[in-house]
């Protein structure tokens, strides 16, 4: 479903050039749900960026769906995280001034959608997650733990062939949280291929596979004991 | 793919500077709809044919120091001497110009008991003006020799002068005394019956504020005098009006220095003084009409510079999830052109609003239907064009924005 190999992201000033990610391989299958963790900084989120064709990448090869990415221009990409990328995002992102429904809804109107699909789609994902009597609020209306569940149904909304999270819990008490991960573990039974990018262990522990990433590279955490003490003390998101 | 629906949640989500932008179309819209209207009116009105053949006919006006003791011998020298000039068609001295300025007018009636006038009219004086003007008749004739007298002769009050008796009018008189059928019939003038020997095509007065009354011509066979304003006025054949009006004022100070030649000029020069007035109002009303719509245009930019800058992480989280950069520029430009529409549907209420009060108080006519779609058109281009630069910068956000500042 998703396979980096070799991958490299590289930030270039005019004096210094800094890899945020490098020789970056992974091979995600379709129906896993992997956790990626690592330090504040190791490159979790330029990997999830990457991943969900937000920012190019320098080198290696990105193959998404079986499709090579690297040779695709601007609208292409734009119409593959439509078609084939969920994003749940840890600040939720939802549009404050479109209602629950019209904020699900976005996704789909760029897809072209008829009306009448769009607003079954709609009305199912919301029921989905819960939020279905508040199709006609706005997300200032909301608490957080809803405003991610609006996020998630946008995400499911348009039945996409992976769903990319980033720190999903991050903003949320624990209770909220918690709501939030048994959601995101109900929509993998169901199928789903997920990748969550947290910085929480406990999370990280819900997944099926852990992936860690230290210094812009994939680690075989048994290689690496040192990332369990520093993982821990990290609190901050990468 | 439209958005209309989202974008009007989203407007009335900004209301305080969505009315604003509103408002300052409708205002555009509607000032620019009568000024254009008001620009259109004044063109077609310094577009008005004076009737004569403009393009050859000068005049020169003369002033005499000296009293003059002969004065139809003179005038009679003169015009013999001005028709003799090389490339002159013909010339005569009348009272007054077309869109001169200055005019002689009288009253005609239809019945010499009636106390008011059916009409007021200008009346011109000179011999073979008509041919003189490049007039056309499009009925009857042009007055014989004989039916002229002296205007010295016949304001002198001697009794044995014979004032003339015929006369000639224009179309517009005949149309509105005499239903078009004004050959041979009788009006009077200082209550002396005239009888219409001839129509023509209309010929302007000096001086006149609308097409309704600037027609309201005759012509009488009069003698002119030098003095009270009279022109000598000269038909050149084509191209030599230069040479014809520089030989014309050489000539009359050469046959006595004691004439002054006060005004010479080409009958474009009188034309375009006599509209002067109208041509500035229009300039103006041209001036205001573009500093209204760079202004309008400006503040298109300027709001959707600020909410670009405002949206840019919404417009990121748009572009994550699948919006193309066309679909970024078409959402601006549909806010936009949804912006417009309403404020143009205000302006249009406004501008018939504007409309009514310029009625009212300047006695305009009612602004037409088809300068509605020709304001709104206008403001929809525009607000396209002023919102593009903006709609352009959005669309370069990219999607990475959606998980910045997280």
């Amino acid at each position: 479903m998703l396979k980096m190999t070799h991958l490299a992201k590289v930030y270039r000033t005019e004096v210094v050039e800094t890899y945020a990610l490098r020789d970056f391989n992974i091979d995600v299958k379709e129906g896993e749900f992997v956790a990626v963790t690592g330090p504040s900084g190791s490159g979790k989120t330029t990997f999830l960026t990457i991943a969900g064709l937000l920012e190019t990448f320098t080198g290696g090869e990105y193959h998404l769906d079986g499709i090579e990415v690297s040779q695709l221009n601007d609208n292409a990409r734009s119409k593959i995280r439509n078609e084939k990328i969920g994003f749940i995002f840890q600040a939720f992102n939802l549009i404050p001034d479109l209602n629950v429904f019209d904020n699900v809804e976005v996704p789909l109107r760029y897809r072209g959608m008829k009306a009448p699909e769009r607003k079954q789609r709609i009305m199912d994902a919301l029921e989905r997650v819960g939020l279905a009597a508040r199709a006609r609020h706005y997300p200032a209306e909301l608490s957080g733990g809803q405003q991610q569940r609006v996020a998630i149904a946008r995400a499911l909304a348009g039945s996409p062939r992976l769903l990319l999270a980033d720190e999903p819990t991050g903003n949320l008490d624990t209770q909220m949280a918690r709501g939030v991960m048994e959601l995101l573990e109900e929509i993998h039974r169901e199928g789903a291929t997920i990748v969550m990018v947290t910085h929480d262990p406990e999370l990280a522990a819900r997944a099926q596979r852990n992936v860690h990433v230290i210094d812009g590279q994939v680690v075989d955490l048994s290689e690496e004991p040192r990332f369990h003490a520093h993982n821990h003390a990290q609190t901050a998101r990468s | 793919m439209l958005d209309i629906r989202p974008i009007l949640s989203t407007l009335h989500r900004h209301k305080v500077t969505a009315v604003l932008l509103v408002l300052e179309i409708a205002l555009t819209c509607a000032i620019v709809c009568n000024a254009i209207f008001l620009v259109r009116q004044r063109l077609d009105w310094m577009d008005i044919s004076s009737g004569i053949d403009e393009a050859n006919v000068v005049a020169v006006r003369p002033v005499n120091v000296k009293p003059t003791p002969d004065m139809h011998g003179r005038v009679q020298e003169t015009l013999a001497a001005l028709r003799d000039i090389p490339g002159v068609e013909q010339a005569t001295l009348t009272n007054q110009l077309p869109l001169g300025g200055e005019s002689w007018n009288s009253g005609l009636k239809l019945d010499r008991d009636v106390a008011q006038p059916a009409m007021h009219v200008t009346n011109y004086y000179g011999d073979d003006l008509i041919k003189t003007l490049g007039a056309r008749i499009v009925e009857g004739r042009d007055f014989n020799p004989g039916e002229y007298a002296w205007l010295d002769d016949i304001t002198s009050g001697r009794p044995d002068v014979v004032k003339p008796h015929v006369a000639i009018v224009t179309q517009f008189v005949a149309d509105r005394l005499f239903h078009g059928k004004a050959l041979g019939k009788t009006f009077y003038y200082d209550d002396i019956p005239m009888r219409i020997v001839g129509v023509i095509s209309n010929l302007a007065r000096p001086y006149a504020f609308d097409r309704t009354t600037m027609y309201g011509t005759i012509l009488l066979p009069v003698h002119m005098t030098e003095g009270l304003g009279a022109y000598y006025v000269l038909r050149a054949k084509p191209g030599q009006s230069d040479a014809v009006l520089k030989a014309a004022a050489t000539r009359l100070g050469s046959l006595d220095p004691n004439r002054i030649v006060m005004t010479k000029t080409h009958f474009s020069e009188v034309r375009d003084t006599f509209f002067a007035s109208d041509r500035a109002m229009a300039r103006l009303l041209v001036g205001v009409c573009i500093a209204l719509l760079v202004i309008t245009a400006l503040g298109i930019v300027g709001l959707g510079s600020f909410w670009v800058a405002q949206r840019r992480r919404q417009i990121g989280v748009r572009r994550a999830l699948g919006a193309t950069r066309g679909d970024v520029v078409r959402y601006f430009q549909t806010e936009n052109f949804l912006l417009a529409t309403m404020g143009i549907a205000l302006g249009m209420v406004l501008a018939y609003a504007i409309n009514i009060v310029l009625m009212v108080n300047y006695e305009l006519p009612r602004l037409p239907v088809v300068y509605l779609p020709v304001g709104a058109v206008a403001l929809w281009l525009l607000g396209q064009v002023a919102v593009y630069a903006p709609a352009r910068r959005a669309s370069h956000v990219p999607p990475v924005e959606a998980t910045r500042g997280n």
